[in-house]
C-alpha cells in the first residue's frame, strides 16, 4: 500500500467515483499495470477480506468494494495484453443438475472473483456433462459445485465421476458447498474440499492451490 | 355490585395499518402485472395464458390483477386439519394459532451425548413421538433430512416414519409429482380410502417456489397434484430480505406475496375451492454470515404483518414460524429467540406456525428445544387469553372476608383460592421457580438439562396408538416399490 493510498481507501469504502478517478490518475501516470492491480486493487480487497472475516464489515460493504474493484478493472482492461495479468487460479462453478438455487453460488463467485480468481460461472441446473465440457475448454484449477436440496446432492458425485471418465479428475480440485452439504459428505464423495460459506470458500480455494 | 357480563379483551398485536396493508398488496399486484415471472411447468403456463396471462418477449408471464383477485375469492377462508383418527384438531381460521415442528434439518443434537450429529431416520421417529405427546405442539414435520435412507425416496421414507410414530396432523415435504403420489397413497391407507382422506385431511404439503419469481416444474407438479386431490398446501418462497428479495421488509413481503399469488392462481385454476394456506417466508439474510436467520425480529414482524393483511383483506389462514433460534446450543439465546417468535406469532394469531425446535438457523434440530417450546406456548397462551373480569374474578366478597376475618385469615386458605388457582395462574411444568436450596438439592439443573430429562422420559414412556398391521404392511410394500 502507500503509493496507492487514495485508491486503496476508495476501494475499501466502496466509493466508485473516487476509486475510478484515482485509477485513471494511476493509468495516466503510466504506472505498471500489474502493479496497479496488485497494490492498488487486490491489496485493498485483501484488507476488505480481512476486515470481513473479523466481523468489521458487512456483506453489502464487501460486495460494494468488489464492485468498485470491477469498475476500476474496466478502465484497465483495454490496456491489457494477453498474459499481462495472471489470475490466482481459474474456477469453474455451477449449481448442480436439478437444482435452481443460486444465491449462495453467486456469492461464492463474486467473492472468489474479488480475491483474484478467474471465474467461469455455468449458472444453475448444470448437468455433469456440461461441467466436463466446459472444464475441457477453460482448463480450470478448481471445479466448484453447489446444491441446496438434498435430493440434488447425488449430482455432485455424478459430476466427479464424469470428470474422472473424461480424464480430468487429477487435473482439477473439486470443491462443494450448500445447505445440506457437510464435510463428511465431501470425504464420502471424494471431493477435495467443503466450504460452509462464501468467505471460507475463498480461503479453502487458496489453500487447495497452495497460495496465500 | 350488579352482575357483570363483560367480554374479555384478548390481547392482540397489530403492526400494519390498513393503508400499509393495501400498499403492499398493490405492490404485489404490480410485480405480477409488470415484472412477471418464470413459469417452468408447461401446463401451468398454458393455464395462466388461457386465463388472461400475457407472455413477455423474454418468455416471462405477467398476470392481470383480476386473475389473482378472482383466485383469492374462490379460495376457502378456513382449512380444517384433522388428526389421523379423524378428529378436527386444527381448524385453521382467524384467531387459532397452532404450533408444530419444522422439516429437513441436516443435524440434530443427540439426546444422549448432547453433541451435534448428522440426522438419521430414527430421529424422525423420536421427534414425531415427542410431538404426539406434547400438549401444545399440534402437528409434526420431519425435523430431519436423514442420511440413512435412499435419497430418491427420502420424503416417502420420512413420511412413513411419521405415520408410524404420531397420530397428530402432519405437514410434509415432497420432491415432485412422483413421490407425492406415493405419500398420498400412504395417507389414503391411513384414512381408510381416498374419499375418507379428502373428507378429513390430516396432512398439508409444504412446497417452495424460488425467489425471485421462479416456478420450477417439480414444484408446480406438487401444487397441481395437491389442488386436484384437495390436499391442503402452502407455497412460500425464499423471499428473505436481502437474499431472495430486497433487504427492506415491505419489498420482500410484496415479492413473497406476489409469488404466493401466482401459486394461488395456478392452484385455483386447477381446482376452485381447493384449500391453500397463504404466506411467504420473509426472514432476513444475516449481513455477516449470510445465513437466513431463524431468531431475528424481522421474520416475526413480517408474519405479524401478514396476519394483519389477512384481517384487512385476504381472509386466508396464514403460514408462519416460531420457537426456533440461530444459537448452536440450547442456551439463553435459544430461549430468548424462541420465546420472542412464539409470543408474537400468537399475539398476531398466525395460524399454522412451524419450525418449533430448530437451532442453528434451522440446520440442527433439538428434542429439548421442542420440549421447552411446549411450555413457552402454554405461557404465551395464558397471556393471550387476557384477564376475565367478573364477579368471581374481582372477588370482592373474598377481599371482604379475608380483610375482616381477623388473625389467621389469609387468601391462601380461602376456598376462592382453591377454586380458582388452576385457571387464575399459569402453572409451569419445566420453568423452575423452586427455592434456591431445593433447586440445588434436586441437582441444580438448568433448563436445558430439565428439558433433556423430560424429553428422555417422554420417549421412554409415551406409547403412540399404533396403526393396524394391515396399514403398516401396505406402507412397507409402497416403500419397497412393489
Amino acid at each position: 500500500m502507500g503509493e496507492y493510498k487514495a485508491l486503496n481507501g476508495a476501494v475499501l469504502k466502496g466509493d466508485i467515483n473516487t476509486a475510478t478517478a484515482e485509477m485513471q490518475k494511476a493509468i495516466d501516470a503510466d504506472k505498471n499495470v500489474q502493479d496497479i492491480i496488485d497494490n492498488g486493487l487486490i491489496a485493498a480487497m485483501d484488507e476488505v477480506g480481512e476486515r470481513f472475516s473479523k466481523g468489521l464489515l458487512f456483506v453489502p460493504q464487501m460486495l460494494r468494494a468488489a464492485k468498485t474493484m470491477q469498475e476500476c478493472m474496466k478502465l484497465i482492461e483495454p490496456l491489457l495484453q494477453k498474459g499481462d495479468v495472471t489470475p490466482k487460479g481459474k474456477v469453474l462453478i455451477g449449481t448442480v443438475r436439478g437444482d435452481l438455487h443460486d444465491i449462495g453460488k453467486n456469492l461464492v463467485s463474486m467473492m472468489m472473483e474479488s480475491a483474484g480468481f478467474m471465474i467461469t460461472d455455468l449458472g444453475v441446473d448444470v448437468p455433469p456433462e456440461k461441467f466436463v465440457q466446459k472444464a475441457q475448454e477453460v482448463e480450470p484449477d478448481i471445479v466448484a459445485m453447489s446444491a441446496l436440496l438434498s435430493t440434488t446432492m447425488p449430482a455432485m458425485p455424478q459430476t466427479i465421476e464424469a470428470l474422472g471418465k473424461a480424464g480430468l479428475r487429477a487435473k482439477v480440485k473439486v470443491m462443494i458447498g450448500g445447505a445440506p452439504v457437510t464435510e463428511n459428505y465431501a470425504h464420502e464423495i471424494r471431493a477435495d474440499a467443503y466450504a460452509s460459506d462464501a468467505g471460507s470458500a475463498v480461503s479453502k480455494a487458496k489453500k487447495l492451490l497452495g497460495i496465500s | 355490585m350488579k352482575s357483570l357480563n363483560i367480554p374479555t379483551f384478548l390481547p392482540r398485536l397489530k403492526v400494519l395499518n390498513r393503508e400499509q396493508a393495501l400498499a403492499i398488496h398493490q405492490a404485489a399486484l404490480e410485480i405480477l402485472e409488470k415484472t412477471g415471472f418464470k413459469m417452468e411447468h408447461p401446463d401451468a403456463h398454458q393455464m395462466l395464458v388461457d386465463a388472461g396471462g400475457k407472455v413477455t418477449n423474454d418468455g416471462r408471464l405477467t398476470l392481470p390483477a383480476y386473475l389473482v383477485e378472482e383466485a383469492l375469492k374462490t379460495t376457502p377462508k378456513q382449512i380444517a386439519l384433522y388428526d389421523q383418527k379423524g378428529n378436527k384438531t386444527m381448524p385453521l381460521v382467524d384467531g387459532n394459532p397452532f404450533y408444530g415442528t419444522g422439516s429437513d434439518a441436516t443435524f440434530t443434537l443427540d439426546l444422549e451425548t448432547g453433541q451435534r450429529r448428522r440426522a438419521v431416520l430414527k430421529d424422525v421417529a423420536n421427534f414425531a413421538r415427542l410431538v404426539d405427546n406434547l400438549e401444545n405442539i399440534s402437528f409434526a414435520m420431519s425435523m430431519a433430512n436423514p442420511d440413512d435412507v435412499p435419497v430418491e425416496d427420502i420424503y416417502v421414507y420420512v413420511f412413513a416414519e411419521m405415520i408410524k410414530n404420531i397420530n397428530k396432523p402432519i405437514v410434509f415435504i415432497a420432491d415432485s409429482g412422483r413421490d407425492i403420489a406415493k405419500i398420498y397413497e400412504i395417507a389414503c391407507l391411513v384414512a381408510g380410502g381416498e374419499e375418507e382422506f379428502q373428507k378429513k385431511p390430516f396432512m398439508l404439503n409444504y412446497s417452495e417456489a424460488i425467489s425471485p419469481l421462479r416456478f420450477p416444474q417439480n414444484v408446480m407438479e406438487k401444487l397441481i397434484f395437491c389442488a386436484r386431490k384437495k390436499i391442503p398446501i402452502c407455497l412460500p418462497s425464499g423471499s428473505n430480505a436481502g437474499g431472495g428479495a430486497p433487504i427492506t421488509i415491505a419489498g420482500a413481503m410484496a415479492l413473497g406475496i406476489a409469488e404466493n399469488l401466482v401459486g394461488l392462481a395456478v392452484h385455483q385454476l386447477t381446482n376452485k375451492g381447493a384449500p391453500f394456506l397463504f404466506g411467504p417466508n420473509v426472514s432476513t439474510l444475516d449481513m455477516k454470515s449470510t445465513v437466513v436467520s431463524y431468531g431475528c425480529p424481522e421474520w416475526s414482524l413480517s408474519q405479524s404483518a401478514l396476519a394483519d393483511m389477512r384481517d384487512e383483506m385476504y381472509g386466508l389462514p396464514t403460514w408462519a414460524y416460531a420457537g426456533a433460534s440461530d444459537a448452536k446450543v440450547m442456551d439463553a439465546q435459544a430461549g430468548a429467540e424462541a420465546m420472542f417468535s412464539i409470543i408474537t406469532a400468537m399475539l398476531s394469531r398466525s395460524n399454522l406456525i412451524h419450525d418449533v425446535g430448530f437451532l442453528e438457523y434451522g440446520n440442527t434440530s433439538s428434542l429439548e428445544m421442542v420440549t421447552m417450546a411446549n411450555e413457552l406456548v402454554a405461557m404465551s397462551r395464558f397471556f393471550t387469553e387476557g384477564i376475565p373480569v367478573n364477579e368471581g374474578t374481582l372477588a370482592l366478597d373474598v377481599i371482604e372476608r379475608v380483610a375482616t376475618g381477623g388473625p389467621g385469615s389469609i387468601f391462601l386458605t380461602d376456598d376462592h383460592t382453591f377454586d380458582y388457582f388452576r385457571e387464575a395462574q399459569f402453572l409451569p411444568q419445566l420453568l423452575d421457580r423452586s427455592r434456591y436450596d431445593s433447586w440445588k438439592e434436586a441437582g441444580a439443573m438448568d433448563l436445558y438439562t430439565v428439558c433433556n430429562t423430560e424429553a428422555k422420559r417422554i420417549l421412554s414412556e409415551h406409547q403412540v396408538e399404533p396403526k393396524t398391521d394391515e396399514v403398516l404392511n401396505e406402507v412397507d410394500r409402497i416403500l419397497k416399490g412393489r
